[in-house]
């Protein structure tokens, strides 16, 4: 077991986990944040994307003991005092979500982009969220919800 | 009435968005209970082999496994139309990735320990994978005793002593002698692969067997109550003993439809003292275990006149049901009744086939068989025309289903089936039909246009039914409860704007649940075949006329007129001319209390439900009937791009037309068909089940089996939502949820016909597809 | 949980090659983890020991100096991707990052892990292989430079052994000449593995031009230098095309038939050769 100490959405948090537990896994189970889910496992789809100190990661090809001394945020962190994010009001507003299981992960790849690049390109946008696997929408609504959402600031 | 739609047609954004967008919707992957177990598998290396042995000893030792079964330890067959298939093998595998043994463990480490340290020993038998193979006599037989299976009689014909699951005839006319007279013949083939529907969510259940013999059960379905009808069917338990929850599902697409894996989760709770287990499919497993698409080998047969008019055709459609073929049965049934397109076809003559091989199984997939049939059908039609000389657009004009003509089943096509004449003209218009493309960018690059028509009706059973109950809250609030579940569709959105609409309330004060549950939600047969609007709109319509019944009696009373003077409008109750005097539904809602302290009335719960009408059986021999309550007709018009050199098909633009009849909302209708082409842009181009010489799937993950990403989008997408109105749907709608995606592949062929010259008749359309056939077309002289 | 092992951060290089050292065959280096930890979950293998090296400061490093041209073996690939120098100088070494995978993957996994994985496929290994570049290698013996044209040995397989660590990836110098490119035939636009990738390195001065592909044979195949003097870009792409095809041996396999490469194998390579002739690769 190893100890470790990390920040989720702001708050620290200290644990013991085993070398073989995913972060994907500490999260979900330890923490109760399963907005970050699992759709492949092998960091194919990107349903479990997260920050790993800002940069977008698949929770799930990262062990819990490599997040120690970090910052992680997950969707639960995304809407600050139970208001929606601009890029979640976004998504909500041009109907980019449909059954909703890529959508945590399709909103932290697109979260990460504009810290990175607050108004990004439609070719970076498309970049950003190439790793998020959606069956449901066409990625169209998608892509047009983080259209929306450009210029609204890195911080939620 | 002409009153003006205040809430349906208008785009509302869905009401479970902002669950969805902060990560809080629950779906089945997410649940946990108290004391829960989770469950491993077992699961088969050959495609088809004797079980001679199974070991569990080293896995039992291994502390923490609670309960392990084998196929030994359960004598049931599970199945909706065709009880064929067991919870675990037993005594034979027929596919690779079949369930052999489960593990309930108190962590999912020890339970996929406990399956490594399972030794079964297989005798490989011989295997059958190719569907026409497995018809000719001699082939193994994949299930010897198909004779003794449960089956829904009078609508399944199972053929003893042979691979045949199902035969489905249609007749209509003289085929063979209007082939033999038609002036013009074409005579094709074509296949596609098997393929997977690929929910984010993968399949999950959790079952908990309660001591009293009740069993409560939380799974990520699209049915709940066929769920529990069938565990009540398949282990003797009476309906009120079994609890279905559906929470959130991630995406179904027609692989979540029956049953799955809650008689699996159900037999471990069992067999762990009661204890509740859950079983999520890994991602491998959802392509290699649970099933698939069915692949399809067609032969098309088409007789014309000169002229341009069909005079007959003839097809035989041999199925790739794989192991089991509980709802292939159904998806041969219903290609067949779908299968000559939507033309008008005088002689018709189509024979369907259901047959088993040693592959993983099929079962439905948005479109239902129709996306397959219609591969065959709309490039034959493409074929024929040029055979015929005629423009593709024109010879599908002249032969398109118009008021009057009769269907292949024999129904007469009506107004109210829409225009499938306005969706072609609508696609052609949109992608510039007739003008030839602009050149491209690169001289090894050609483009080309392609059109092709769509058409699909619910396939259900003859009285498939739905129910809706509203309840009015003390605020005046209406909350929806249906068993539709809404997994990613909308339908629940569109509901709501309904009983908006219908109680004269605005749409924030409509509610509905968000997940399903048996104990409380009323009756719906399960979600699937784009049914649900209609039909629990209906249900809804009905629900909420209840309570405006009930709403108007209690009014009348208040005010002294009678009951028909009460008019109902900004969620309030007034006597007819005086709105002055309206009384707020919340003073209503739970009975009405006069000054003095008297009360009348009583909480207002309305009760709504339908049936479908008018549907038959098909008759056995000749498949005339009536199996449609409604059809959707659509088009697709498609210019592409192919790089010849690689192969790479790029789509420049994508219009689609539905005839939805009357769009309900009309941004989540535009979410169906980008969706939906989308969905179909990955059967036309990439997807699609590799299997090796033994029967083993070669591409059972995201590495191997691609589907579309952002990067791979067309360059314009145009959805065309017509509105020729469905006399019997609700406010004249009709479903287009499955459609969008059916006959993309079919038209991107026609496409690569115009732009290489070159026939394709499988899918995919690969890059390496391509290039082959260009290869072949270059070699001949 | 992706296994039972030990999982170790070691604070310097060589507490990591004292740690694997101890460890032997038994230990595996962790740096992005996007094919060990994949590995791991699929149980091709099961190693009792976890050496992280990402947050070792020489792994760390990336320089882009006149005198040398290192990518620490930590260094995450959209790192190197973002670098304006080195797309600058070696267009082509952005662009193979660029291919890997997805936004997500490319913040952990990592240059030397994507040749030190050794797939026949791997997008760096052409770049690099025409590129010269070499491998700083250290173990409880002793450092030492694997240049990458002898790292692969076989199809899954390379010449470092149990105890090793790679430091970081060596180019040389940037120079301000050579003109360098990428070209990968994927499947679909989206996140792939190669069919088949190239990568050519073209130094006008000095009339040579270095060619290597990937996914053609057990390993990434480097081509001996062309001379360019007094060919005709013509006859220079023939030279190549007939080189590549003597070189390699395409095999049919769940991604590409072999027909299917030796048919876009050409393809490439020419619209390669276009790309360094023309200047498109980057260079001046």
């Amino acid at each position: 077991m190893h100890d470790i100490e990390l920040r989720v959405n702001g708050h620290a948090e200290r644990a013991s986990v085993p070398a073989g537990m995913t972060l994907l896994e500490f999260l979900r189970d330890r923490l109760a944040l399963t907005g970050a889910k699992e759709g492949c496992g092998i960091g194919e789809c990107g349903a479990c994307t997260v920050l790993l100190d800002r940069t977008p990661v698949t929770a799930c090809l990262v062990l819990a003991v490599e997040a120690d001394g970090l910052d992680v945020r997950t969707i639960e962190g995304e809407a600050a005092d139970g208001e929606l994010s601009a890029l979640q009001r976004a998504f909500v507003d041009a109907g980019a979500v449909q059954c909703g299981f890529c959508t945590p992960g399709m909103i932290m790849s697109a979260r990460a982009l504009l810290l990175r690049s607050p108004h990004p390109s439609d070719e970076e946008i498309v970049e950003a969220i190439a790793g998020n696997l959606c069956r449901c929408t066409g990625y169209e609504a998608i892509l047009a919800a983080i259209r929306a959402a450009s210029g609204t600031g890195g911080e939620p | 009435m002409t009153r003006a739609l205040s809430c349906v047609g208008k785009s509302v954004p869905r009401g479970d968005a902002v669950e969805k967008v902060t990560g809080s919707a629950r779906y089945a992957h997410d649940l946990a209970l108290p004391g829960m177990l989770h469950a491993a598998l077992v699961t088969s290396p050959h495609a088809s082999a004797r079980i001679a042995r199974v070991d569990v000893a080293d896995a039992a030792a291994l502390p923490g496994v609670r309960a392990i079964l084998a196929g030994a330890n359960l004598d049931v067959r599970l199945g909706l139309y065709m009880r064929d298939k067991r919870i675990l093998a037993r005594d034979v595998v027929r596919y690779q990735g079949e369930p052999v043994v489960a593990v309930a463990a108190d962590t999912l480490d020890i339970a996929r320990e406990a399956c490594r340290r399972v030794r079964v020993e297989y005798e490989p038998t011989r295997a059958v994978f190719d569907p026409r193979d497995a018809m000719k006599s001699g082939a193994p037989l994949v299930h010897p005793d198909l004779e003794s299976y449960a089956h829904l009689e009078g609508v399944f014909f199972p053929k003893s002593n042979t691979n045949v699951a199902h035969h489905q005839k249609i007749r209509k006319g003289d085929v063979d002698a209007a082939i033999a007279s038609a002036e013009v013949t074409l005579e094709a083939r074509f296949d596609n692969p098997p393929v997977q529907h690929v929910p984010m969510e993968t399949h999950a259940a959790i079952a908990q067997a309660l001591p009293d013999g009740r069993v409560e059960i939380w799974t990520s379905s699209q049915s709940p109550y066929t769920v529990r009808h069938l565990m009540s069917v398949v282990f003797g338990l009476p309906h009120a003993s079994i609890r279905v929850h559906v929470p959130y599902v991630g995406g179904g697409f027609g692989g979540k439809a029956g049953l799955n894996l809650e008689p699996l989760v159900y037999v471990l709770s069992k067999a762990a003292g009661g204890r509740p287990v859950k079983f999520v499919a890994t991602r491998e497993q959802e392509f290699n275990t649970l099933p698939s698409r069915q692949g399809l080998h067609s032969t098309i047969e088409i007789g014309a006149t000169r002229a341009g008019k069909i005079v007959a055709l003839k097809a035989t459609y041999v199925w790739d049901a794989g192991a089991y073929a509980d709802y292939g049965v159904n998806v041969g049934r219903a290609a067949a009744y779908s299968g000559a397109g939507p033309y008008a076809v005088p002689n018709c003559s189509i024979d369907s086939f259901v047959v088993y091989t040693n592959k993983v199984y099929g079962t439905a997939y948005r479109g239902f068989g129709h996306l397959e049939v219609l591969w065959g059908i709309e490039r034959a039609i493409d074929q024929m025309a040029r055979k015929l000389g005629l423009d593709p657009a024109e010879f599908r004009r002249r032969n398109l289903l118009t008021v009057g003509d009769t269907t292949i089943t024999g129904e007469t096509f009506t107004a109210g089936h829409g225009k499938p004449v306005e969706c072609l003209d609508a696609v052609a218009k949109a992608i510039e039909w007739g003008t030839p493309s602009t050149p491209p960018a690169s001289s090894t690059k050609r483009r080309g246009k392609g059109i092709a028509m769509l058409h699909k009706a619910p396939a259900m059973p003859t009285s498939t039914s739905c129910s809706a109950i509203i309840k009015l809250d003390e605020d005046g609030a209406a909350d929806i409860l249906v068993s539709g579940v809404d997994y990613g569709q909308g339908t629940y959105t569109v509901l709501r704007q309904i009983a908006a609409e219908e109680l004269r309330l605005p749409i924030d004060a409509v509610h509905i649940n968000s997940d399903c549950d048996t104990a409380f939600t009323p009756y719906d047969w399960q979600t699937v075949a784009s049914r649900f609007s209609y039909m629990g709109g209906h249900a809804v319509i009905e629900a909420a006329a209840d309570c405006l019944r009930q709403l108007r009696f209690a009014a009348a009373q208040v005010f002294g007129v009678a009951p028909e003077k009460i008019v109902c409008e900004n969620a309030s109750a007034y006597p007819d001319g005086e709105p002055e005097r309206a009384i707020p539904y919340r003073s209503l809602a739970l009975g009405y209390v006069y000054p003095n302290g008297n009360a009348i009335g009583g909480p207002v719960i309305g009760h709504g439900r339908f049936i479908a009408r008018g549907l038959t059986h098909l008759a056995p021999d000749t498949g005339q009937g009536r199996p449609a309550q409604f059809w959707t007709y659509g088009a697709h018009g498609v210019e592409v791009e192919v790089d010849t050199e690689t192969g790479e098909i790029e789509i420049l633009r994508i219009a689609s037309a539905v005839d939805a009849g009357k769009v309900l909302n009309a941004g989540l209708a535009r979410g169906q068909v980008i969706g939906g082409v989308v969905q179909g842009i990955g059967s036309a181009l990439w997807e699609g089940f590799r299997f090796d010489k033994e029967g083993r799937l070669k591409n059972p993950s995201f590495v191997d089996y691609k589907i579309p990403t952002a990067k791979d989008l067309p360059r314009e997408m145009v959805p065309i939502l017509l509105e020729n109105p469905q006399p019997d749907g609700p406010y004249g709608a009709r479903g287009v949820a499955e459609h969008p995606m059916i006959s993309v592949p079919s038209a991107i062929g026609n496409a690569l016909y115009d732009a290489l010259g070159i026939e394709f008749a499988s899918l995919p359309l690969s890059p390496e597809h391509v290039i082959a056939r260009l290869a072949e077309k270059g070699t001949k002289p | 949980m992706l296994g039972r092992f030990e999982y170790a951060r070691p604070q310097s290089v060589d507490e990591a090659c004292r740690l694997l050292a101890e460890g032997g065959r038994a230990a595996a280096v962790l740096a992005g983890g996007t094919d060990l930890l994949v590995d791991l979950r699929n149980g091709f293998r099961s190693p009792s020991l976890l050496v992280d090296v990402k947050r070792l400061g020489e792994l760390q490093a990336l320089k882009t100096r006149s005198d040398e041209t290192v990518v620490g073996a930590a260094v995450p690939l959209n790192v190197v991707v973002e670098n304006r120098e080195l797309r600058k100088a070696y267009a082509g070494l952005s662009d193979a990052a660029l291919s890997i995978a997805t936004y997500q993957l490319r913040n952990r996994a990592t240059v030397a892990g994507n040749l030190c994985n050794a797939s026949p496929a791997a997008d760096m290994a052409p770049i690099l292989l025409v590129l010269d570049a070499e491998l700083t290698v250290q173990n409880a013996k002793g450092t030492r430079a694997v240049p990458v044209a002898t790292l692969f040995t076989g199809a899954k397989r390379t010449c470092l052994v149990p105890g090793d660590v790679v430091i970081d990836v060596r180019m040389p110098p940037l120079d301000g000449e050579l003109r360098t490119a990428f070209r990968k035939q994927q499947r679909i636009r989206g996140h792939d593995l190669a069919v088949v990738n190239a990568a050519a390195a073209y130094a006008p001065s000095r009339a040579t031009l270095r060619v290597a592909v990937g996914s053609c044979a057990p390993t990434p195949v480097l081509l001996e230098p062309f001379d360019t003097k007094g060919t005709s870009p013509q006859a220079l792409a023939d030279e190549v095309l007939r080189a590549a095809a003597a070189a390699t041996a395409p095999i049919d396999d769940v991604r590409a038939s072999a027909a299917y490469r030796r048919a876009v194998l050409p393809v490439l390579l020419r619209r390669l050769l276009a790309d360094v002739v023309s200047g498109r690769g980057g260079g001046i």
